[in-house]
């Protein structure tokens, strides 16, 4: 690990494996993220990028390692009974690359949701919240609208705002803006620009090299379930020092 | 062919189907319960409430319907069960309650597992990236459950469901057999008491045909109306 953080991290992961069957897809990770940090992981099509995304909010359940977010390891089993691990998940957002916005709920509907059902908001203050966040994305006259009504880079806006509703303290980004037609993918980058200018924590899985030249506080690497080397945007697209990271850059650069 | 026993004998034909519509009403009501709660234990983790619901949908659907009823009728009455006989009931009716009971919930019982099925199918029809978008929210399993999937499966199975509520009112001619005066035990009086064995047996089958015929153009209508919403 270069960098030193400047806080306590808001996520650290120790050795990380996941397995599925026979399959390696995580080989021992070792890493964090800091509050307001911009994560951005690139390499290869099954190199483990998404994989080790959805351990870090248990989506896939860690074949072994620890994961500790906001002080407390959630790997434990023990800790996810009781609503333990619905808990780790309000705070830790995640966007997916196929938009899974719920069709047969509203704009509002689907936003406000998890806010009224988790945290017992009452529907006029959770719709007040959905309102400032659909101005911050412009679509509040979409409000009303169902999803299959809206583009594709309108409902990952959506999907980005519903998130945003339970005010996580880290958001997870699946491939963002790998599902959308190319017209549309600058819209989306913008809000996640703006997100991150607004020193929102986030980890994004992005084939978008400009995203992550622009935005990215650190860039990670990763190949064969590995991160291979990790460093700002500007060192490790300048100069990478793994021939793995090379060969890849060359590719897609 | 003669129908003119109709005129002394058709109120026994709209007695038999007001009890026939009685009967599959409340069977549907215990066939969506039992079939809901069986598929939610069918694709829940707890495996030994996987394996006792996925026991009784292959049990159910694997055994006639005639000796579930005849279990169900004579077997609860052998080991000391009754239903509980309520005089009113008993006359709405025209048939002892406890009766209608042992024929409701034989139904109910064997719907339930065909029911099961169908929302089972529904709910596993239902994009897995739902279920992970409302789990990466904080919702817990069961809100789920209850806000994303279930809404979206319900409108799924919709044309299997109704098809189920066809069937059953098909199928309850069966308790007929226990003496439950419905549509079928009415045709057989009314065959009796003529001396004919043949027509009474056309007309119950034009009413049954009544019956289940609006119902599934019902059904039918309400789809589409959902369809068009989407």
């Amino acid at each position: 690990m270069t960098d030193t953080p400047a806080f306590e991290p808001i996520v650290k992961i120790e050795n990380l494996h996941k397995h599925f069957g026979a399959l390696k897809v995580l080989n021992g990770i070792d890493e964090h993220i800091s509050a307001g940090e911009v994560v951005v992981l690139i390499g290869p099509s099954g190199s483990g990028k998404s994989t080790f995304l959805r351990c870090l909010n248990l989506m896939e359940e860690p074949t072994y390692g620890k994961i500790y977010f906001d002080g407390n390891e959630i790997t434990n089993r023990e800790s996810w009974k009781k609503g333990g691990l619905d808990r780790v998940r309000q705070n830790m957002g995640m966007v997916f690359q196929h938009f899974n916005l719920f069709p047969h709920m509203s704009v509002m509907e689907n936003i406000t949701l998890a806010p009224m059902k988790v945290h017992s908001l009452s529907k006029k203050s959770a719709e007040e919240q959905a309102f400032d966040l659909l101005d911050q994305v412009g679509l509040t006259d979409k409000a009303h609208a169902h999803p299959a009504q809206l583009s594709g880079g309108q409902k990952q806006r959506i999907a980005i705002v519903r998130a945003l509703a339970m005010e996580p303290k880290l958001l997870l980004f699946d491939e963002p803006t790998s599902a959308l037609d190319p017209e549309m993918v600058g819209e989306v980058l913008q809000v996640m620009n703006n997100l991150a200018k607004r020193g929102m924590t986030m980890a994004v899985v992005t084939h978008e090299m400009r995203f992550a030249r622009e935005v990215a506080s650190r860039v990670l690497f990763m190949d064969e379930g590995i991160i291979v080397e990790e460093g700002s945007a500007q060192k490790l697209f300048s100069a990478p020092e793994n021939p793995r990271t090379r060969e890849f850059l060359a590719k897609v650069l | 062919m003669d129908f003119s026993f109709l005129s002394k004998y058709w109120p026994y034909y709209v007695i038999g189907a007001k009890n026939t519509i009685l009967l599959a009403f409340f069977a549907v009501i215990i066939g969506v319960a039992i079939g809901m709660l069986i598929a939610v234990c069918r694709i829940g983790k707890d495996k030994p409430l996987r394996f006792v619901s996925a026991a009784y949908v292959e049990f159910i659907r694997g055994t006639p319907l005639l000796v579930q009823l005849f279990i169900i009728y004579y077997g609860l009455q052998a080991i000391g069960i009754r239903f509980p006989d309520i005089p009113l009931a008993s006359r709405v009716l025209g048939i002892n309650f406890a009766d209608f009971m042992a024929g409701v919930i034989t139904m109910g019982i064997n719907s339930g597992a065909y029911v099961g099925e169908i929302f089972r199918a529904g709910i596993q029809s239902i994009d897995k990236g739902q279920t992970e978008a409302a789990r990466s929210l904080g919702l817990s399993w069961p809100k789920t459950l209850r806000y994303v999937i279930l809404p979206q499966a319900i409108r799924n199975v919709l044309p299997a469901l109704g098809n189920e509520f066809v069937v059953i009112i098909k199928e309850s001619s069966i308790v007929s057999i226990i003496g439950i005066a419905d549509l079928m035990y009415k045709a057989n009086t009314v065959r009796g008491n003529t001396f004919k064995p043949f027509e009474p047996l056309l007309v119950a089958a034009l009413v049954y045909f009544m019956l289940t015929f609006p119902l599934s153009k019902f059904l039918a209508r309400v789809e589409k109306r959902m369809r068009t919403h989407d």
